[in-house]
C-alpha cells in the first residue's frame, strides 16, 4: 500500500510540508525525500546509530521511525549543526582531533555528541560512552571521539 | 631529513570538513540519473544443484524490469584463481549465493519479486570444516578445478577440495629439531569474522548507447575491478569507467571485485538508467568475504638458551566456496609463517581448502592475525617451559637487522626490540600487579602481500595560478590516502598542501593504481607522487630557467616565487612560470607543466614452487602489543587496565592520522580478541546482524597508549611505510598472553568471550 | 518499503475499535521492537495504530498508592523520573540496561514487556517490585500482576482488543536496596545473557532472573531459603537458583554457563543488597 500522508514539520529551521510513504522510515525519507543524504543507513535495526538524527532534540534512531511519525516534529540532521557556512564547534573537535576515519559513522556520532553537550555541558568520560555507546565506528576512533566532545564542551 | 616541511606534520585531513558536515558523498548519497533497484535471489541451500530457476511470476510483478540467472553471466570473474561467477551457474556452492537477480523501478518491487522467483535445488553432500574437505572421500566442491585459470604462483590439487598447497622450507628440519633441547607441540584455531564495515557493499552502473559502461562501487580496487570486468564482460578497458567514490570503511572485504558484476549485465539492458544495488547488513555479513577460518598445528624446537632452531606449521585454512582471492592469504601465511622471529630452520604447509561456508577472503592483517596468533601463544608456551620471561625469548630470537623471514629474505630497517620494550616499558613489565590481574605482550610483523609488480602511478597538474591537483589511483577509506599523498606532493613541489586538490579515484581520469590493500598505498602511491613531484618541479625550474635566464642548479622555488639563490631579485611568480609561460617579447616558453611518477617494486621475486624461498615482501613493518588485564575470576569478564601498541611507520607522514589508525587497528584487534565469530549452522550464518554479532563500542574501548617508532625505510617515500593493518596483529594474542599471565590458564583459540574464559578456569580447576 | 496502514490514534476508545475489528493491528509506541521485528518478518502487521500520543498512556506520576508509569513513557522518561530514582532504583537500573541512549528515547517500558522476550531488562526488576500492569480495553479494566503478563517467549496476557494502559509499582515501596545485575556478552549496548534482580524488602528478599526461561522468573527457592528458612549464607541460598530456572543454550552462550552466571549473580545481588555476612 503504497498509501501517502501528509505532513508538516521543522528541519533544521525550516518549516515544510510533505508527502510521506506509510512504509517509509524516517531514515528513507530523509535521504530520498528532503535529499539530505548526511544521514547514514547501516544496519536497519538500530544497532550502529549511522542514521541518529534530534527529533525534538532528542537524538533517535531514525531507520526505527516511520517517516509519518514527523508530523509535527522538530527535525534536525548533521546539515542542521553547520548553517550560513558556520560549522558547530563540534565539527570542529572531530576536526581538530581527527576524530574519525572513514567518515561514515560521523553524522550519526556528531549528532548523538551535540544532544549529549545540550543536555551535560561538561561531560565526563562515562557520560561520553554512555551517550555514544549506540553509534558503532569501525575505524575506531572512540579515543579522538572522546577527546573530540570534550575539547567542543569546554568551549 | 631534518628538513621536511610538510612530511612529518599533522595537517588537517583533506576530507574533513566534507565527512563532518554530512556532505562527504557515499555512492548511495548520489542522484546520478533515472534509477533501477536490483535485489538477489539468493540460495537457500549451501551446496546443491540448479534443477530449475522459475522466474514468470516474479516477471509478471508490476514494476520489475528485468531478471537475469546464471546463464546470463558465462564467464567466471576473480583475481588470483578464477573459480567464481557473478551469479551461480547450475550449481550453489553456499547459503546465500546469489542465483538470480532482479531490476525494478522500486526497492520495494524488486524485493517482492525476488520473493516471487522459485528456485528447485537437488541438495548435494556439504562440507563445512576444511580438515574434513581435505580428506580423499570429501564432497567435491569444485569438480572442474583443473579448468580453471590461475596465476601460476598458486597450486590447487584437482580432484580434491585443496584450492592452493603453499610449501615452505627453509634450512633442514630434521637438523633443527635434533639441536633443540625441547619440542612444543600446540594445536589452533582462529575463527570467520566478518569486517562490517558500518557501508555496506554497494554498486551502480551505466550503459550508455555508444558502449561505455560506467560503475560506482565500493571498491579497494577500481583498476582491478575495471580489469576483472573487462575480462569477464569482454570488454576493452578504455570502455570501461570505474568510480569509487568515499568508502565507508574497507578492512579488506572490498578488495577484488565483490557485487560489482551484478548489476552490469541490468545495465546493458537498459541504456541510461543507473542500476544500483546496495547489500543489506544480513547479506553483507553472510554473503562478502569472512575472515577464513584457520586450522593449525605448530612444532617447535628450542634449546635451553631459549633460541628456537625449528619450526613446523601446518595450516589449514576454511577457504569457503570460492577462494579466488583467499589462495594469496594461504601463500602469504605460509611465507611468513616464522612471524616476526629468525627461525634457522623451518618447514611449512598452508592449504586452502574448498567449503560450503561463506566466502572466505582478505581481513585487515591478511592471514597474518590467524597465523601469528599461533606463533605468538607459542612462544608464551615456550617461555613457560624455560621458565623464561616470555619477552626475553621474543628480544633472542626477534628479527634484527640481517635477519631472515621464513621465506628466505633478509629484512634490513628493522628495529622490533625497540618496538617491544617501548610498550612492555609503558606498562611496567614484569610487576605482577594483582591476584587476578596480569600483562601479555605480542609481536607482530606484515608485509604487503601483493604480487611482484603491484604498480602505482601519479600525476600531478600545475594550475595557472601555482596550485595544483593530484591524481592517484588509490580509494579513501577512512585511511587517510588523499591527505598523505598530498603532503607528500607537497614536500616535493614545494606547494603547500592547502594549495593542493586531490580526490577519490575515477578510472576514466586518475592513473593505474593496482589496489588499495595491504598497508601498501602510503608506500608505492607515494613513490610514484613523490616522482611525479620532482618532476613537475624539474619542470617548474627548466621552465624558470628559460623565463628568468639563469641555470635551473641555481633556482629554488618556495611555493610562491621561483627565485634565484644567488640574487633573489631575479625571479617570478608561479603563476608566470605555469601559465603558459611566455617571454616578455610574447614568444611562448612552455605549456602546462605536468608531473608523472610511476612506481612498480623491484625489490620482490617469485617463491621456489617446492621451497618458497625468495623475495616476497616490498617492506616488512614491525610493532608490538601490550596489555594488562584484570580478569573476573567468577564471569570470566576481562578488564583492560592498559593497552600499549607501537608501530614502525619508517616515517610518519602524518602523525596524527598515523596515530588514529593505529589506535582503530588496535581497537578492530580488541573487538575481534573479545567479542568477534562468526557462527554457521551447516554454512548458515547465524550472527548476521548486529544484535548477534557485537563489535567493539565507545564504551568498551579502553585509553590506548600508542606509540609511533621511526626506522626509516630505505626504499620508502621518505623513509615512510605502511601501517594500516599491522596494529591489529598483536591484540588477540597480547590479551590472550595476559589473561594466562593473570590465571595460569590456556587457550588455543579467541575471541575471549567471558563464558571462553569461564571454561578455561573451569578447565584448569578441574586438573587441580 | 513495509507495506501496512497507519492510524495515528489520539483516543483511547478509537483505538480500542481499531484493535477489536482489525487484522493485525499492531500498537506502536516507541516501535524499537517494533519495526525491527516487521522488518525480520516476526510480525506481519497489517496496520499501525499510533498511540503514543493517547494523553490516557501518557501519565507519569507518582502519588500515595505507588509509581504509575503510562504505556506510552520513554525508558529514558523513567530512568530520569525522581520518584523512581528515590524510591525503586532497581527499576532505572533495568531501564537504563536497555539498548543504547537512542534507543531509551524512543522505547518504552511497555513496549519492552509487551514484547515479552525472557531477556527484557525491565522485566526482573518490575518482577521483584511486583509491578501491577494496567490493562485497558473494550470491556474496560483489569489488573494482573506482572508475573502473569508474561506467558511465554513473545507471548503475553493481552487479550485481543486490549492494550497495555500503565504500569503500576504500589507502595509501599521496599525498605533496602536493590540492584539488577546484568550479564552479556560485551558489557555495552546487548541483550542480557542473564539479568538478575535483587530487592531486599527489610529483612526479605525478592530475587527475579531474565533470560533463564520461557519467561522471566522469581528465584522461589532462593527466596525461601532465606525469608522463610533463615538462609544467611548467600552462595548456599544462590545455588538453590538452579531448580528455579531452564535456560537454553543460544548465541549469546549456553545454558551451563547461564546456570553458573546466575548463581554468581545472584550471591553478588545478595551480598550488595542484604549486606555481606
Amino acid at each position: 500500500m503504497s498509501e501517502k500522508m501528509t505532513i508538516k514539520f521543522t528541519v533544521n529551521g525550516i518549516q515544510e510540508k510533505k508527502e510521506a510513504a506509510v512504509g517509509q522510515t524516517l531514515l528513507k525519507f530523509i535521504r530520498d525525500e528532503l535529499h539530505l543524504t548526511g544521514t547514514k543507513e547501516g544496519c536497519e535495526i538500530g544497532e550502529c546509530g549511522a542514521c541518529i538524527v534530534l527529533l525534538d532534540d532528542r537524538p533517535v534512531n531514525s531507520c526505527l521511525i516511520l517517516a509519518v511519525e514527523l508530523d509535527g516534529k522538530n527535525l534536525v540532521t548533521i546539515e542542521g549543526l553547520s548553517q550560513n557556512g558556520e560549522m558547530d564547534r563540534l565539527q570542529q573537535a572531530f576536526i581538530d582531533h581527527a576524530a574519525f576515519q572513514c567518515g561514515y559513522c560521523t553524522p550519526g556520532m556528531i549528532m548523538s555528541a551535540r544532544a549529549l553537550i545540550d543536555r551535560k555541558p561538561e561531560p565526563t568520560d562515562e557520560d561520553i560512552n554512555e551517550a555514544l555507546s549506540g553509534n558503532l565506528c569501525r575505524c575506531g576512533a572512540y579515543q579522538e571521539i572522546r577527546e573530540a566532545v570534550k575539547d567542543a564542551s569546554k568551549k | 631529513m631534518a628538513d621536511l616541511k610538510y612530511v612529518g606534520t599533522s595537517v588537517t585531513r583533506k576530507d574533513a570538513v566534507e565527512k563532518v558536515t554530512g556532505q562527504a558523498k557515499f555512492i548511495e548519497d548520489l542522484y546520478i540519473g533515472p534509477m533501477l533497484y536490483a535485489k538477489m535471489k539468493k540460495s537457500s541451500v549451501a551446496h546443491g544443484k540448479i534443477i530449475n530457476i522459475d522466474t514468470s511470476k516474479a516477471e509478471a510483478h508490476p514494476g520489475v524490469k528485468a531478471i537475469l540467472t546464471g546463464k546470463d553471466y558465462k564467464n567466471r570473474i576473480g583475481l588470483y584463481l578464477i573459480d567464481r561467477s557473478i551469479i551461480a551457474v547450475d550449481k550453489v556452492r553456499f547459503y546465500g549465493e546469489p542465483v538470480a537477480v532482479v531490476a525494478a523501478d522500486s526497492e520495494k518491487a524488486a524485493a517482492e519479486a525476488v520473493e516471487l522467483i522459485e528456485v528447485e535445488y537437488e541438495e548435494l553432500p556439504a562440507v563445512f570444516d576444511p580438515r574434513e574437505g581435505m580428506k580423499p572421500d570429501a564432497p567435491l566442491v569444485h569438480e572442474d578445478l583443473e579448468n580453471y585459470d590461475i596465476v601460476p604462483i598458486f597450486y590447487p590439487k584437482p580432484g580434491t577440495n585443496i584450492a592452493n598447497h603453499f610449501k615452505l622450507r627453509k634450512g633442514d628440519i630434521d637438523k633443527g629439531f635434533e639441536e633443540a633441547d625441547h619440542v612444543i607441540e600446540r594445536e589452533y584455531y582462529v575463527p570467520q569474522m566478518q569486517h562490517v564495515p558500518i557501508e555496506t557493499h554497494k554498486a551502480a552502473a551505466h550503459w550508455s548507447p555508444d558502449g561505455k559502461l560506467t560503475v560506482w562501487s565500493t571498491a579497494q580496487s577500481p583498476n582491478v575491478v575495471r580489469q576483472l570486468l573487462a575480462k569477464c564482460f569482454e570488454m576493452p578497458m578504455h570502455k570501461i569507467r570505474v568510480i569509487s567514490n568515499f568508502i565507508g570503511g574497507g578492512f579488506g572485504c572490498k578488495a577484488g571485485a565483490s557485487i560489482e558484476g551484478l548489476v552490469v549485465p541490468l545495465a546493458m539492458k537498459f541504456p541510461g538508467y543507473v542500476v544500483r544495488i546496495v547489500f543489506s547488513r544480513e547479506e553483507d555479513m553472510q554473503g562478502t568475504f569472512t575472515r577464513q577460518a584457520l586450522f593449525s598445528k605448530l612444532k617447535t624446537g628450542i634449546r635451553k638458551d631459549g633460541r628456537i632452531t625449528a619450526l613446523q606449521y601446518e595450516m589449514i585454512w576454511d577457504g569457503g566456496a570460492y577462494t579466488e582471492y583467499g589462495v594469496n592469504i594461504v601463500r602469504a601465511a605460509g611465507y611468513s609463517s616464522s612471524g616476526a622471529y629468525d627461525i634457522p630452520n623451518v618447514k611449512t604447509d598452508s592449504y586452502c581448502v574448498y567449503t560450503n561456508n561463506s566466502i572466505g577472503g582478505p581481513v585487515r592483517g591478511f592471514g597474518m592475525c590467524e597465523m601469528q596468533w599461533g606463533i605468538e601463544r607459542q612462544i608464551e608456551a615456550i617461555a613457560e617451559e624455560l621458565g623464561m620471561d616470555p619477552l626475553e625469548v621474543r628480544l633472542i630470537n626477534g628479527m634484527k637487522k640481517g635477519s631472515t623471514t621464513a621465506a628466505g629474505q633478509v629484512v634490513h630497517d628493522v628495529d622490533f626490540e625497540k618496538c617491544l620494550k617501548t610498550v612492555t616499558d609503558k606498562i611496567g613489565w614484569g610487576k605482577k600487579e594483582g591476584k587476578f590481574r596480569g600483562k601479555g605482550i605480542a609481536g607482530l610483523v606484515k608485509c604487503p602481500a601483493q604480487p611482484s609488480n603491484a604498480a602505482s602511478s601519479a600525476i600531478i597538474r600545475i594550475n595557472e595560478d601555482g596550485t595544483a591537483h593530484v591524481l592517484v589511483g588509490g580509494s579513501e577509506m577512512g585511511q587517510g590516502m588523499l591527505t598523505a599523498m598530498s603532503q607528500i606532493a607537497a614536500e616535493g613541489l614545494h606547494i603547500p598542501t592547502d594549495r593542493i586538490e586531490i580526490r577519490v579515484p575515477d578510472t576514466d581520469f586518475t592513473p593505474y593504481d593496482w589496489q588499495s590493500v595491504g598497508s601498501r598505498v602510503t608506500y608505492t602511491s607515494g613513490r610514484a607522487v613523490k616522482q611525479a613531484a620532482e618532476d613537475a618541479l624539474g619542470q617548474i625550474y627548466r621552465v624558470a630557467s628559460d623565463l628568468l635566464e639563469v641555470p635551473a642548479e641555481e633556482l629554488t622555488f618556495d611555493g610562491k616565487h621561483v627565485y634565484s639563490t644567488k640574487d633573489p631579485e631575479v625571479k617570478a611568480t608561479i603563476r608566470e612560470v605555469a601559465d603558459s609561460c611566455k617571454k616578455c617579447t610574447g614568444e611562448g616558453i612552455a605549456g602546462p607543466i605536468i608531473g608523472r611518477g610511476s612506481f612498480v617494486p623491484t625489490n620482490m621475486t617469485n617463491l621456489d614452487p617446492e621451497t618458497g624461498q625468495g623475495n616476497p615482501g616490498l617492506f616488512y613493518c614491525f610493532g608490538a602489543t601490550a596489555v594488562e588485564v584484570e580478569v573476573d575470576p567468577e564471569t570470566g569478564v576481562i578488564k583492560i587496565l592498559q593497552l600499549a601498541a607501537s608501530i614502525d611507520a619508517g616515517k610518519a607522514v602524518n602523525p596524527q592520522l598515523c596515530t588514529v589508525q593505529l589506535h582503530g587497528g588496535t581497537i578492530m584487534g580488541l573487538s575481534t580478541a573479545l567479542f568477534e565469530e562468526v557462527r554457521f549452522d551447516k554454512g548458515v550464518m547465524l550472527n548476521n546482524n548486529f544484535t548477534d554479532y557485537k563489535i567493539a563500542s565507545i564504551d568498551n574501548t579502553p585509553h590506548i597508549d600508542s606509540f609511533i617508532i621511526e626506522t626509516p625505510e630505505s626504499g620508502g617515500p621518505y623513509g615512510a611505510r605502511g601501517i594500516g593493518e599491522q596494529p591489529m596483529i598483536g591484540v588477540a594474542p597480547a590479551i590472550a598472553n595476559a589473561v594466562c599471565d593473570a590465571l595460569g590458564v590456556e587457550f588455543n583459540t579467541f575471541p575471549l568471550t567471558p563464558e571462553r574464559v569461564w571454561e578455561a578456569i573451569k578447565k584448569k580447576q578441574a586438573k587441580g | 518499503m513495509l507495506s501496512y496502514e497507519y492510524i495515528k490514534c489520539t483516543d483511547l476508545n478509537l483505538a480500542f475499535q481499531e484493535l477489536e475489528e482489525g487484522k493485525q493491528v499492531y500498537p506502536l509506541a516507541g516501535g524499537t521492537d517494533l519495526i525491527v521485528g516487521m522488518r525480520g518478518g516476526k510480525f506481519a502487521a497489517k496496520t499501525l495504530l499510533d498511540i503514543k500520543d493517547v494523553p490516557e498512556l501518557k501519565v507519569l506520576e507518582e502519588n500515595d498508592r505507588g509509581i504509575t508509569i503510562g504505556a506510552a513513557i520513554t525508558l529514558n522518561d523513567v530512568v530520569n523520573f525522581a520518584p523512581v530514582r528515590k524510591n525503586i532504583p532497581i527499576l532505572a537500573e533495568g531501564c537504563h540496561s536497555v539498548g543504547s541512549y537512542s534507543i531509551r528515547n524512543r522505547a518504552t517500558i511497555a513496549g519492552n514487556i509487551c514484547n515479552a522476550s525472557p531477556a527484557a531488562d525491565t522485566a526482573a526488576p518490575l518482577y521483584a517490585l511486583e509491578a501491577i500492569i494496567n490493562i485497558t480495553g473494550p470491556g474496560g479494566e483489569r489488573t494482573v500482576p506482572v508475573r502473569e503478563f508474561f506467558t511465554g517467549p513473545g507471548k503475553n496476557a493481552l487479550q485481543k482488543g486490549e492494550l497495555v494502559r500503565s504500569i503500576h509499582i504500589p507502595a509501599p515501596y521496599p525498605e533496602g536496596k536493590g540492584v539488577y545485575l546484568k550479564a552479556s556478552r560485551t558489557g555495552s549496548v546487548d541483550l542480557a545473557s542473564v539479568g538478575v534482580a535483587v530487592q531486599r524488602w527489610g529483612d526479605k528478599v525478592k530475587v527475579a532472573v531474565g533470560a533463564v526461561a520461557a519467561t522471566p522468573v522469581r528465584a522461589h527457592n532462593v527466596e525461601k531459603a532465606i525469608n522463610e528458612n533463615g538462609e544467611t549464607n548467600w552462595a548456599a541460598a544462590a545455588k538453590l537458583s538452579c531448580d528455579d530456572i531452564s535456560p537454553i543454550t543460544d548465541i549469546r552462550c549456553t545454558r551451563d554457563y547461564r546456570f553458573h552466571l546466575v548463581e554468581v549473580l545472584i550471591r553478588r545481588g545478595l551480598e550488595q543488597t542484604m549486606g555481606v555476612k
